[in-house]
């Protein structure tokens, strides 16, 4: 019965010990990035008649509260190259009728080559009249959810490389340009897919698509997810890229070489998690390929999301991804611990499984075993304190090194009280954010091994503050 | 007394429009100067501008939009020069197209543009 | 006192594990307290900066442009503008001015051409600015040589070509890239010479940059793109046939043609492109009669090209083609008979419905 304690205890310092080992690597890589950076100017790829040509595929679900907005804004990124695709996935408003008003729209013939199969088209396919909008593709399609609208975007996109993004997600303008570049520069190896930062823009005013003021939320639930972000994009994300090893790319912002994502079958409609298992997938094929690949991540923020600031919706989120993990882990689970994956397999796969999918569980059940022993009256007080304690503080400390990072790397939260909002955020976040993820997750496990058939869940779009 | 004629810039990079500003004003014109394109349009509905300047690659409401919207929505025949960082041909087709009435391609020397200013507003 | 002696003895007595985790516990309290503190430290440095930052930038923004206008139709400096470079030469010593100086001046130097161009240029030169540049270049970090060299070329200073040269084998690819830029940015084609004697690959990311420098300089006198050619780096290839489509290199004919058959699919690919752009009719006929042995990139690379050249003799060859088993290649090709022949288009349209999703 006394091994189970060194289970615990060993779990938690490989854990704490591969967070410093990642915060560390991360750091240098970003330091190295943002050296390599200062002096780049974007504006010269930008209208290059060589700069290869993207397509921003943008499914949209009843997103008709601001959706000519959010259209206007991707459609005035600074990249020459690039196109618009809007993906109406059966919206039951009036997304469609906005949109054809708005960009002068009207039906037009196109010949789908169908390489992936996909819920038909509803109304057709739309264009403009007007040669402003003339990088503006609707497709109004039969609902068929998010992966399967990406699908279709990936069937009528034309270009080399395709940027998959959430609709409502605020495009900075470079985005494209920065986030293209691991694809040119590499010359070892093929860059499958890339993706960057996301930030949280919860409470930031935003005008003419353009983000004016960035602000800091109010509740600690935003707060929380702040600092959350920060950690695993300053201090996980690029460690894992300098490793070969990300197995994720944001679903709000990523680019991808769409041959090769067309080639794997596109997006699995039948997961949640479709953004993080079609990354495993083309690192699968490539690897099965024997090819020399690599999966890119860049430091800079590229876009800018809402994120849930209610506990249901926020609950609903978490679940999903917790199942999306499972998912994606339990359909490529050839790969775990298996040599012929090399890093993927014997890296980056048992990571995720312990670290990421197991994690919850094994925190839960040494809750519970704690619990057993103090009902049992066989706590050993002493140690319990003292590890108790260590790993607060712990955890603090590593919230606020990301914070330290984000202030010596990109400097977004300008205003004056935020740095001491954010380390009160760091203190409080163990109490309140980590229990409900650790709930969220434990129901994500339950909602998957007991078969509910969940939608992908609605977010009652609030619309980002107005100036 | 003959009326000033105002020019709308619509520029994002400060020194240029502050120089160009300065070189404009001292000619005699009267330089109102937006950031974005939205704004551009504002200013052009206010004041109803003898001569435009837009550069196309600007946040939200693009150059082309800024023409379109002129030529169309407000249906004026204001002159309009445009300019964009090294000319790609498909976007000068397009300006041209929607209505512009004259390209420079950046980098521009400001005697050029001044020269073609003063043609369009005898 | 005591209390401190009692709690500091009873720890004493816990094991050494437990003391060890409390040693740990305060070591993490103070790294928090001193972070807290760095933080709040490192914000209001960031912010006092960037208030003095906007600042600066005004003021210099306005002496730029006064300075700009100033001047005589001689080549001597006005009086008037004497006395901004004497302002503003004493802001060049502080090197928190001096990035902002340089800033400014680099935001507008890449917009204008012509006079106002180069008399910025000047005033670089006459603010001791290059010396700054200079002294970077002789700098043991490689992201400082690398400023100095872009430094150098924005302002387009010649003189120092060969202190520039001395880094043409510097082991960081930064520093080699911004001397290659540099080279194309002041001479032009004749800035290309070194991709004689580049061993490691161009990216497309170089060869775009390179590209625009190029097309920037209208550069009537185009290289002989020939030796690039036959390089035996591919990447050199690949970009001198760029350069053929862009500068309609017909004079190369022989060489691309040859290049049909090299060893790297991309180049093939790229090669193609080339030549559909040339329109040579040899090149043309050629790729119709290997098309089958060739891959299926290099088939639709063929025929992505033939959707803009094709012509009416184009369509058996369409034809034989047209129940080709990848998608993309039937769909180019339905395209391409759509146009060449509108009425016999429609006749084939449930047939196409058919075979597109076949």
């Amino acid at each position: 019965m006394s091994i189970i304690p060194y289970f615990f205890l060993v779990f938690s310092v490989v854990a704490i010990a591969s967070y410093v080992i990642l915060a560390i690597i991360s750091a240098v890589e970003t330091i190295e990035y943002m050296k390599k950076n200062s002096f780049i100017n974007y504006k010269e790829i930008l209208s290059s008649t060589f700069s290869p040509s993207i397509s921003i595929i943008a499914p949209a679900y009843n997103e008709s509260l601001n959706i000519v907005e959010n259209v206007r804004s991707l459609l005035s990124s600074h990249y020459v190259n690039y196109d618009v695709i809007i993906v109406n996935d059966g919206s039951k408003d009036d997304s469609l009728s906005k949109l054809i008003k708005a960009y002068d729209l009207i039906q037009i013939d196109y010949l789908i080559n169908e390489q992936i199969k996909t819920k038909p088209l509803r109304s057709g396919i739309y264009k403009s009249t007007n040669p402003a909008f003339d990088k503006l593709t609707v497709v109004d399609k039969k609902n068929g959810g998010k992966a399967d609208a990406l699908n279709m975007g990936l069937n009528i996109s034309k270009s080399k490389y395709v940027a998959c993004i959430d609709v409502d997600c605020l495009l900075l303008e470079d985005a494209l340009q920065k986030l293209i570049k691991p694809f040119l520069e590499t010359t070892d190896a093929k860059v499958i897919a890339a993706g960057g930062v996301i930030r949280i823009a919860n409470s930031c005013t935003v005008k003419d698509g353009k983000l004016l003021d960035i602000n800091f939320p109010k509740t600690w639930l935003e707060q929380g997810q702040i600092l959350e972000y920060l950690r695993a994009f300053l201090l996980g994300r690029m460690a894992w890229s300098r490793l070969n090893g990300l197995l994720v790319i944001s679903g709000a912002f990523g680019l991808f070489d769409k041959k090769i994502a067309i080639k794997v079958g596109g997006y699995d409609t039948n997961t949640v998690g479709e953004d993080m298992e079609i990354i495993v997938r083309m690192r699968r094929y490539m690897e099965d390929e024997k090819q020399k690949y690599k999966v890119a991540y860049i430091p800079d923020p590229l876009c800018w999301t809402e994120a849930p600031d209610n506990y249901k919706t926020f609950i609903s989120q978490r679940n999903r991804w917790t199942r999306g993990t499972i998912e994606t882990l339990k359909k490529h689970r050839k790969i775990g611990f298996n040599p012929k994956y090399k890093s993927l397999g014997l890296i980056s796969y048992p990571y995720w499984l312990f670290f990421e999918r197991l994690a919850p569980i094994i925190e839960v059940a040494g809750i519970i075993y704690f619990g057993i022993l103090i009902f049992l009256d066989e706590v050993r007080w002493d140690y319990a304190f003292a590890f108790i304690i260590m790993a607060y503080l712990f955890s603090v400390l590593f919230s606020i090194v990301a914070i330290v990072s984000e202030e010596l790397t990109y400097h977004q939260y300008k205003k004056k009280s935020i740095g001491l909002k954010l380390v009160m955020i760091a203190f409080l976040e163990p109490f309140v954010n980590h229990p409900t993820i650790l709930y969220s997750a434990i129901r994500g496990n339950i909602d998957y091994y007991f078969y509910k058939k969940i939608e992908w869940g609605e977010m009652t779009r609030k619309g980002m503050t107005k100036a | 007394m003959s009326t000033i004629k105002k020019i709308v810039l619509a520029e994002d990079n400060s020194v240029l429009s502050l120089l160009l500003k300065f070189r404009l004003e001292k000619e005699g014109y009267k330089l109102l100067i937006a950031v974005n394109g939205k704004q551009a349009i504002e200013l052009i509905e206010e004041y109803n501008p003898e001569l435009i300047l837009t550069d196309i690659m600007m946040p939200f409401v693009s150059g082309l939009e800024v023409i379109s919207h002129v030529r169309n929505k407000l249906n004026l025949q204001t002159p309009i020069i445009v300019f964009s960082s090294a000319g790609q041909e498909e976007i000068v087709i397009k300006a041209f197209d929607l209505g512009a009435t004259d390209f420079m391609s950046k980098p521009f020397s400001p005697h050029e543009l001044v020269i073609r200013i003063k043609r369009l507003l005898l | 006192m005591n209390d401190n002696l009692h709690i500091f003895e009873s720890l004493k007595h816990y094991p050494l594990t437990i003391q060890f985790v409390w040693a740990l516990s305060c070591l993490f309290f103070i790294f928090i307290i001193l972070l807290t503190i760095y933080l709040k430290y490192l914000r209001s440095h960031l912010r006092v900066n960037e208030k003095k930052e906007a600042k600066y930038q005004e003021v210099y923004e306005s002496h730029l442009v006064t300075y700009l206008y100033a001047g005589n139709d001689n080549e001597v400096f006005s009086s008037e503008q004497q006395v901004i470079i004497n302002e503003l030469k004493k802001d060049v010593a502080d090197p928190f001015k001096r990035k902002i100086i340089i800033s400014t001046l680099l935001k507008l130097r890449s917009e204008i051409s012509g006079e106002i161009g180069e008399s910025i240029d000047k005033l670089y030169i006459k603010l001791g600015l290059l010396r700054y540049s200079l002294a970077k270049l002789r700098n043991k970090k490689w992201d400082v040589i690398a400023t100095g060299i872009r430094e150098l070329t924005q302002f387009k200073i010649k003189a120092v070509h060969k202190m520039v040269l001395n880094n043409i084998n510097h082991p960081k690819r930064e520093v080699r890239k911004e001397m290659q830029l540099y080279l194309v940015h002041l001479y032009g084609f004749n800035g290309l010479e070194f991709l004689n004697v580049l061993e490691t690959p161009l990216s497309e990311w170089d060869q775009i940059q390179l590209l625009e420098i190029l097309q920037l300089n209208n550069d009537t006198q185009v290289a002989d793109i020939k030796p690039w050619l036959n390089s035996s780096n591919d990447s050199i290839v690949i970009f001198a046939l760029k350069l053929a489509k862009v500068y309609n290199q017909f004079e190369a004919k022989e060489e691309l043609i040859t290049l049909l058959n090299h060893n790297s699919e991309d180049v093939r690919i790229n090669v193609i492109s080339a030549l559909s752009h040339l329109h040579l009719f040899e090149a043309t006929t050629i790729l119709k009669n290997n098309f089958s042995e060739r891959s299926e990139e290099e088939q639709i690379a063929f025929l992505k090209m033939m959707e803009n050249v094709y012509e009416a003799s184009d369509k058996p060859f369409l034809l034989e083609h047209v129940h080709h088993k990848n998608s993309e290649i039937r769909l180019s090709i339905m395209e391409i008979l759509k146009n060449i022949n509108f009425e016999e288009y429609t006749l084939y349209d449930d047939d196409i419905k058919k075979i597109l999703t076949a």
